[in-house]
């Protein structure tokens, strides 16, 4: 008997949104092996993001109520989530390919016996079998994975699957269950925001001209500023290495882990499309990749590829901007 | 400083680093044939995972803060995968060990992990760090899974680490989503997977590089563990499908250029 389970994720009381995606995905699941569906949801005063997703998915909730588990904590959640996950019979955990759930869920694998599958963007089934498919290289090509096992993790990519909406088949009251914990081998200190707060520009721009590692050298930044200042409503953006390297501030990172940006028109220049920049910017009204690379897994989510060198296009399309300014 | 949890067996820290050596992913081209795990070509110049990288310098970082420390490398990985791990000692790291597997095959992040963990059970490490994924796999699960079959706790996507003086306390920071950072006090031994952050990896010193080309590296053959066989499968090798229409410009770097102002001027407003 099979049965799907689906880790909700919350962070200070507020479900993260990636949760909804997970029903959804879960509800794939469902649909292709017709098996029982649940939610559970660890911590301490958690009814509220409980009757929530009750209400607004009409899934079966259950709130494990852990006291003293205010946040996030690895060794909790492997602990009273095996327990769990052994007491339901789950066969298929899906859980956020996020910080949270990468942290947990290989060592929960381990713990089960299962298998664990990271960032899962799509799921089929061929020959009665359920086939993952993930991204690797980058993002560049892909794995399709099955398991083995009779129990399997999945960490579901956050923005691939479309949160469904209000799909409210039949109502369950949530259900709550109290459970103990106590370990020192991992104690939280306390969540804290970063120095950098996103820039506002990032939101506020029609246009956002990002630079990733292909610029090469960080006097390149310059190339992108003076493309960027062709546009009245411009904002210039990196990715994460070009962070890293202090190039651009934090609050310039567009990414998973930075800004999600969604203005009428990205330009991506040396950026290869890895999956975590890409969640940043997916949502763009048209997005064009400027890359060496013919192959670069950013040309399969552009409207726009340009094969160049962006160290020689950038300035031919500066030179060809002053031309027709000169003709009008 | 936070109180301690345990004190530490001795007076220096005994870290492992593990890294992984990956193709240069602009070197992989579309195939006619995918199917199989990564057709690499001979020409495919290989390097040391960019997070794994950052693992080392977090390693020499704190062997540089707390002298005494003793830094170990350790890769699993083809004959090759001994220039990887040459470049961590050049980098500042002390001793090398190669799990040497077959040439390429689909190596899965459990039995990677199994084997490391069977490698390193008795030799009493303090710290074991990785990279938090590597860019050829992705799977961000190596870190992890060596800590559980290990028995010890574990911290993902850290971006610092601080132990105090006395080497009693250990604090760490795990980046986390919407510009948060997630504080936490850890017990030793534990297993840290290091997310990419400012602290810039070192280039290898000269000295260091030449003392590393004649160091003996200890070499385990793959075939010495008993574990063989993953709970999940690799069917199916191929690329992504297009979410966009993907257009590809034509023409020479002027025409294009043009193109892309006249294509542009249509969405917005151009100076
Ligand atoms: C937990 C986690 C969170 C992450 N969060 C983020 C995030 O928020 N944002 C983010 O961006 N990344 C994030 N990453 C990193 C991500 O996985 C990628 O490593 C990163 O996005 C790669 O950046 P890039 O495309 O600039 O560099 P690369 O992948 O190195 O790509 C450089 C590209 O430039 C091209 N190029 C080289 N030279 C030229 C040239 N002269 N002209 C034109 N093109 C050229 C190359 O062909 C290549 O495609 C995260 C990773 C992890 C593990």
């Amino acid at each position: 008997m099979e049965h799907i389970v689906v880790i909700a994720e919350h962070l200070s009381g507020r479900i993260r949104p990636v949760t909804w995606e997970l029903i959804a995905f879960a509800r794939e699941l469902k649909r292709l092996r017709n098996a029982p569906l649940s939610v559970l949801i660890p911590g301490e005063d958690i009814s509220a993001p409980a009757e929530e997703i009750s209400a607004r998915t009409g899934c079966r909730v259950l709130a494990i109520n852990t006291p003293g588990l205010q946040s996030y904590n690895s060794e909790a959640y492997k602990e009273i989530l095996a327990a769990q996950l052994r007491e339901t019979g789950a066969t298929h955990v899906c859980i956020a390919n996020s910080t949270q759930g990468l942290d947990f869920s290989p060592g929960l694998a381990i713990r089960l016996k299962g298998a664990c599958i990271t960032g899962v963007e799509k799921v089929t089934e061929k020959d009665g079998r359920l086939c993952f498919l993930r991204k690797i290289y980058n993002g560049k090509m892909t794995h399709t994975i099955v398991s083995d096992v009779g129990v399997t993790l999945l960490t579901v990519e956050p923005g691939v699957f479309k949160a469904s909406e209000d799909e409210i088949a039949d109502c369950h009251p949530v259900e709550y269950k109290n459970v103990s914990w106590h370990s020192d081998r991992v104690r939280n200190l306390g969540v804290e925001k970063s120095e950098a707060g996103i820039d506002s520009a990032l939101n506020e721009a029609d246009i956002i001209v990002a630079a990733g590692r292909g610029i090469g050298k960080e006097e390149n930044l310059e190339l992108i500023r003076k493309f960027a200042s062709l546009f009245p409503r411009a904002a210039v953006a990196g990715s994460r290495p070009i962070c890293d390297l202090g190039w651009l501030e934090y609050g310039r990172q567009v990414g998973i882990t930075g800004a999600t940006v969604t203005p009428k028109v990205y330009i991506a220049c040396g950026i290869s499309g890895a999956t975590q920049h890409l969640t940043g910017m997916r949502g763009s009204g048209f997005i064009v990749a400027i890359n060496t690379d013919p192959n670069t897994a950013l040309f399969n989510d552009a409207d726009l590829c340009i094969v160049e060198d962006l160290t020689t296009f950038i300035p031919a399309v500066i030179g060809e901007y002053k031309k027709e300014k000169q003709d009008e | 400083m936070p109180e301690c949890l345990k004190p530490m067996k001795r007076q220096h820290l005994k870290i492992l680093v593990c890294v992984k050596q990956v193709p240069d992913i602009e070197a992989i081209a579309h195939s006619d044939d995918p199917g199989t795990w990564a057709k690499i070509s001979e020409s495919t110049g290989f390097r040391m995972n960019r997070y794994d990288e950052y693992a080392v310098e977090e390693a020499i970082l704190l062997k540089e803060a707390n002298p005494g420390t003793i830094v170990d490398i350790l890769s699993v990985g083809p004959q090759r995968a001994n220039q990887t791990i040459r470049r961590a000692l050049g980098m500042g790291a002390d001793n090398g060990i190669h799990i040497r597997t077959a040439d390429d095959e689909y190596l899965s992040p459990f039995l990677i992990a199994s084997w490391i963990a069977a490698a390193v059970r008795s030799r009493d490490y303090d710290l074991i760090l990785a990279g938090v994924m590597s860019e050829d796999g992705m799977h961000g699960q190596v870190g992890p899974m060596t800590a559980e079959f290990l028995g010890i706790p574990c911290a993902t996507s850290v971006v610092a680490s601080r132990i105090s003086r006395d080497c009693a306390s250990f604090q760490v920071t795990r980046e986390i989503e919407d510009g948060l950072k997630d504080l936490l006090l850890l017990h030793f031994p534990a297993v840290l997977s290091i997310q990419s952050s400012t602290n810039k990896p070192r280039y290898p010193a000269l000295s260091k590089i030449l003392r590393a080309k004649s160091l003996e590296l200890e070499v385990i053959d793959f075939d010495t563990f008993d574990v063989r066989t993953s709970p999940e499968r690799l069917t199916e090798v191929g690329f992504p499908q297009k979410t966009r229409s993907g257009e590809i410009l034509q023409g020479s770097q002027g025409e294009k250029a043009a193109e892309l102002l006249r294509i542009l001027s249509r969405k917005i407003p151009i100076r």
